[in-house]
């Protein structure tokens, strides 16, 4: 799973300058005055243009001013008379709109898809949660920003063009009414399809991956160990999948196949007993993780901001020399007995770097100690290995009875929380090392973290839709505010640009600055007539100087249209691929809460340049 | 003969203590393309006044300038230069809608929704209690006579049967003043006759009544005072009675005359010098004579025998 840094940013932190630049306020107090003076500096351009035509350019200058004035003036008035009685009736018209067009298509497609994605699913993945996850998410997010694309684009052009929009402006109906209400009407039609969606996808992913298994008699064997009877085994296949298990006294669980395991129970004694295998266990899970802050030591022993980078790769982990004193070192807080009484509940998912293949088969070996975080202090726990399995989570159960080595090598018993833990913040650190020489942990801050509790999954995953809401509200908020001016048709292209927009930013990003290698839109055609690749040198002429001149100038374009549009790529990072939900990660609620805000904030600035858009619009020509 | 434009001016001059409801000055709309070049001159500086409580009727031919007229005042285009105002406000203001209503020229109504959604969603967007816009809703039904087809959509209703819910959702607020774009398009003869009852029956309540027509004859029956408009150019303005009054004609119409009394009268016009232009009996207007067959099939159903055929039959 992927956490970005800004992830673990708490509401405030994300709100108010400091810790994240000049935070989101600060960000909003920067470009809702752009936004306002260029739509100032656009409405004065066509007023001015048009009194100009018909009474020449100083008169038109000062008529444009005067127009510009008397809009702002009535949109106060508007605004402020805006009634919810009226805003209301719109919203039901634009529900009974969408009921007597194309909504229950669309639910239609969507009982298709999940009535028969059972036959498209990979049966063999080694992952069936994420399977099922990705694809009810990735469907739902799908059909649902189209439901909302096709919905608030053609209303209000339909009106025009069928004129019905005659007989609601002539009624006391403000601007602002049609807007809200279409905004309100098609956001709620989506909010009954993101719920209903939402429960029925639940059941689609909890029923498919539900299963039994019962145990191959032929594979079961005992014997005793330490006094006590061993049983081990393996289960039937179901799923396509075997899990191979051991009892101890009868009680006993398998092992993890395909993302969970099971509880395996004897009943009865000797060659007559049977066994019963249990649900699966863990496999949609919503672990509410204790996360800590990251630093990192290098070859040598000494601090550094990040560990190695080995290669070209994406930075988002950095990597620590397996045999060096190069080390991870996490401090988590707030760690005391009433929270974590038997011990720490560790879960490692380290990435590994091989400079040499070794044993493919095999993970590679790491070295975990606890610290107390005062140097002064001076203790530290002995130091357990592991294996790291690759795209596997590692547990490690941290018990609170550990050993310190004394100075003379022999070990004395500790107590987590009297001697490793700092009391004036509940701190400790935990230190993690590869053991392995020329080979390399890769770790970013939320890859090592205290499994605190388990949340419910039901919730995360409704937190999931809240996402997928969020977006469908800001589609049908664009969508509608592309519909005042522009037809149906190129109404929905704009708006579906946007949602492009919003999901490329990074690659937008990096066109603008160089990054991307091939260069530009014209620099890219040119590669694709002349068949060259895109690290191939191009001559270095006029023409393609002029060429990548003119990409940069357009792919800056773009990224400055990119600051306009919502970032949807933000929006869907919970449930992406890589995001906590399809990795069973409880979705943090200042996350949501941040998304929340973000989103209404668009909308509410989206609404208002309707408001503009329509007021200013001559409805009959 | 028609009499001199200045002279219906003065005519059509307020009277003490009327109220003006609508006041155009100098009016003017030109229509561009969207590069901003001009593309047509629709209206050319109209000053109109339309007065409390009367039937005022725009006339002309197509594209005179009518509807751009009414569109102008109800907001629907901006003006190119001059103004309008309704109620003394300016037509580009929400809240003059308050106390208008308005019937467009076709039913540009929402085809998904019914009847009584259709009157519910328009009643919605005025400020009334929820038990009087209920009462309204079914008494407007029932005064457009669609109480047998108000649960059906109104994609299924006919073209009549659009225009009767489309006036209805006009008065839906009872509205003091009501702008009607060629009212009586689309209705059959009897809907025509009802609709022009009902505009004068608006008139009597004391309502404010702009329609457009190019129905010459509607607009004669039942406007007060009209403006003709052509090209966009106000030429005629006054009282229809004033206007249409022809000055050197005498009409006699009496009843039960024989031919002798006939022949004096011819003399006594010969006598004084006057020219007998006719003298015929008169004959009544199609619509009256289609208005009393359908009232009379509805008051006897069954086979309607003329009275020269009853005769031949007999025989």
């Amino acid at each position: 799973m992927v956490l970005e840094d800004d992830y673990f940013l708490t509401f405030m932190q994300w709100l108010l300058p400091g810790r994240q630049g000049i935070g989101a306020l600060g960000w909003f107090m920067i470009w809702v005055p752009i936004v306002a003076l260029l739509g100032l500096l656009v409405g004065f351009v066509r007023a001015t243009l048009h009194y100009t035509a018909r009474d020449g350019l100083a008169s038109g200058i000062l008529e444009g001013f005067f127009a510009v004035a008397r809009t702002i003036d009535t949109a106060v008035k508007d605004l402020s008379q805006t009634s919810a009685r009226r805003t209301f009736a719109m919203a039901r018209l634009a529900v009974q709109e969408s009921l007597r067009r194309l909504v229950l298509v669309v639910f239609a497609v969507f009982l298709l898809f999940v009535l028969f994605a059972g036959w498209f699913l990979d049966v063999n993945s080694d992952n069936p949660a994420r399977l099922y996850m990705g694809f009810v998410l990735g469907m739902n997010n799908m059909l649902l920003l189209l439901l909302a694309l096709v919905l608030s684009t053609f209303s209000l052009p339909s009106d025009i063009r069928n004129r019905t929009i005659y007989t609601v402006v002539t009624k006391p109906v403000r601007p602002s009414e049609i807007i809200l209400g279409r905004v309100l009407g098609f956001s709620f039609v989506g909010t009954v399809f993101v719920v209903v969606m939402c429960l029925i996808s639940y059941v689609f992913v909890t029923r498919g991956l539900n299963h039994e298994h019962g145990v191959d008699p032929t594979t079961v064997t005992r014997q005793t160990v330490d006094g006590a009877s061993v049983v081990s085994g393996q289960t039937t296949e179901d799923l396509r999948h075997v899990h191979t298990f051991t009892l101890r006294d009868g009680q006993g669980r398998t092992d993890i196949a395909h993302g969970h395991w099971h509880e395996v129970e004897q009943v009865g004694e000797g060659e007559n007993a049977t066994f019963v295998v249990g649900p699966p266990r863990d496999t949609l899970q919503a672990r509410i993780a204790d996360y800590g802050r990251l630093r990192f030591l290098g070859r040598t022993g000494k601090e550094r901001a990040t560990a190695y980078n080995v290669g070209k790769e994406w930075s988002y982990r950095s990597y620590v020399e397996g045999g060096t004193k190069s080390a991870a070192i996490w401090r988590f807080r707030g760690i005391t007995p009433e929270r974590y009484p038997e011990g720490l509940p560790l879960e490692l998912n380290l990435r590994v770097f091989r400079t040499h293949k070794g044993d493919v088969e095999k993970g590679i070996v790491g070295l975990l100690k606890l610290r107390h975080p005062d140097p002064a202090v001076n203790t530290e726990s002995e130091t357990f290995t592991f294996t790291a399995q690759e795209f596997q989570i590692d547990n490690l159960f941290i018990d609170r009875n550990l050993r310190a080595q004394k100075s003379d090598g022999t070990l004395k018993p500790i107590d987590l929380f009297e001697d490793l833990v700092d009391k004036t913040d509940g701190s400790v650190e935990v230190i993690v090392q590869c053991a392995e020489p020329a080979q390399y942990f890769g770790m970013a801050e939320g890859d090592v973290y205290l499994r605190a509790r388990d949340g419910s999954f039901f919730w995360n995953f409704v937190k999931g839709h809240v996402a997928i809401w969020l977006q469908m509200v800001l589609v049908v908020s664009f969508g509608v505010m592309f519909s005042t001016f522009l037809s149906g048709i190129v109404a929905m292209v704009a708006t579906l640009a946007t949602v492009v927009l919003g999901h490329t930013v990074d690659f937008v990003t990096e066109l603008a600055t160089g990054e991307v290698p091939g260069g530009g839109a014209l620099e890219s055609s040119v590669r694709i007539v002349r068949q060259m690749n895109v690290s191939a040198e191009i001559d270095a002429n006029v023409g393609t100087q002029l060429l990548q001149g003119t990409d940069l100038v357009g792919s800056n374009v773009v990224r400055f249209m990119t600051f306009l549009v919502p970032n949807y790529k933000e929006l869907s990072r919970t449930i992406a691929e890589n995001g906590p939900l399809v990795n069973g990660f409880d979705i943090f609620n200042t996350l949501l809460a941040r998304q929340c805000l973000t989103t209404f904030v668009f909308v509410g600035v989206v609404v208002l340049i309707s408001y503009f858009f329509l007021k200013t619009r001559e409805i009959a020509a | 003969m028609a009499t001199p434009v200045s002279e219906v001016l003065a005519q059509a001059a307020p009277a003490a203590g009327e109220n003006v409801v609508i006041e155009t000055r100098n009016l003017s709309k030109v229509y561009r393309d969207f590069w901003g070049r001009h593309k047509v001159r629709a209206l050319k500086a109209l000053d109109l006044e339309v007065y409390q409580g009367e039937i005022f009727g725009l006339l002309g031919p197509n594209g005179s300038g009518k509807s751009t007229t009414i569109k102008l005042l109800l907001g629907l285009l901006f003006p190119t230069s001059g103004s309008a105002l309704v109620f003394g406000k300016d037509a580009l203001d929400v809240s003059k809608n308050e106390r208008i209503g308005y019937l467009p020229e076709e039913s540009y109504l929402y085809r998904f929704l019914n009847a009584e959604e259709t009157l519910d969603f328009y009643a919605r967007l005025f400020d009334m209690p929820a038990s009087v816009r209920r009462q309204r809703i079914a008494d407007l039904i029932t005064m457009v006579g669609l109480n047998w087809a108000k649960r059906r959509q109104l994609k299924e209703y006919s073209k009549g049967m659009a225009r009767r819910i489309g006036l209805a959702q006009a008065l839906i607020n009872d509205p003091e003043l009501i702008l009607l774009d060629e009212p009586t398009t689309g209705l059959d003869p009897i809907g025509t006759r009802e609709m022009k009852d009902l505009i004068l029956r608006l008139r009597d309540e004391g309502k404010t009544i702009l329609m457009c027509s190019h129905q010459l004859a509607d607009v004669q029956d039942v406007c007060d005072r009209i403006a003709i408009l052509h090209q966009g150019e106000l030429k005629e303005l006054g009282r229809v009675d004033t206007l249409l009054k022809v000055q050197d004609v005498t009409q006699i119409q009496a009843r039960g005359l024989s031919k002798e009394a006939e022949a004096e009268i011819r003399e006594v016009i010969a006598r004084h010098g006057g020219t007998l232009e006719s003298l015929e009996n008169p004959t009544t207007t199609m619509e009256e004579l289609f208005l009393s067959i359908v009232r009379d099939s509805e008051a006897r159903p069954g086979r309607r025998v003329r009275e020269g055929d009853k005769d031949r039959s007999e025989e």
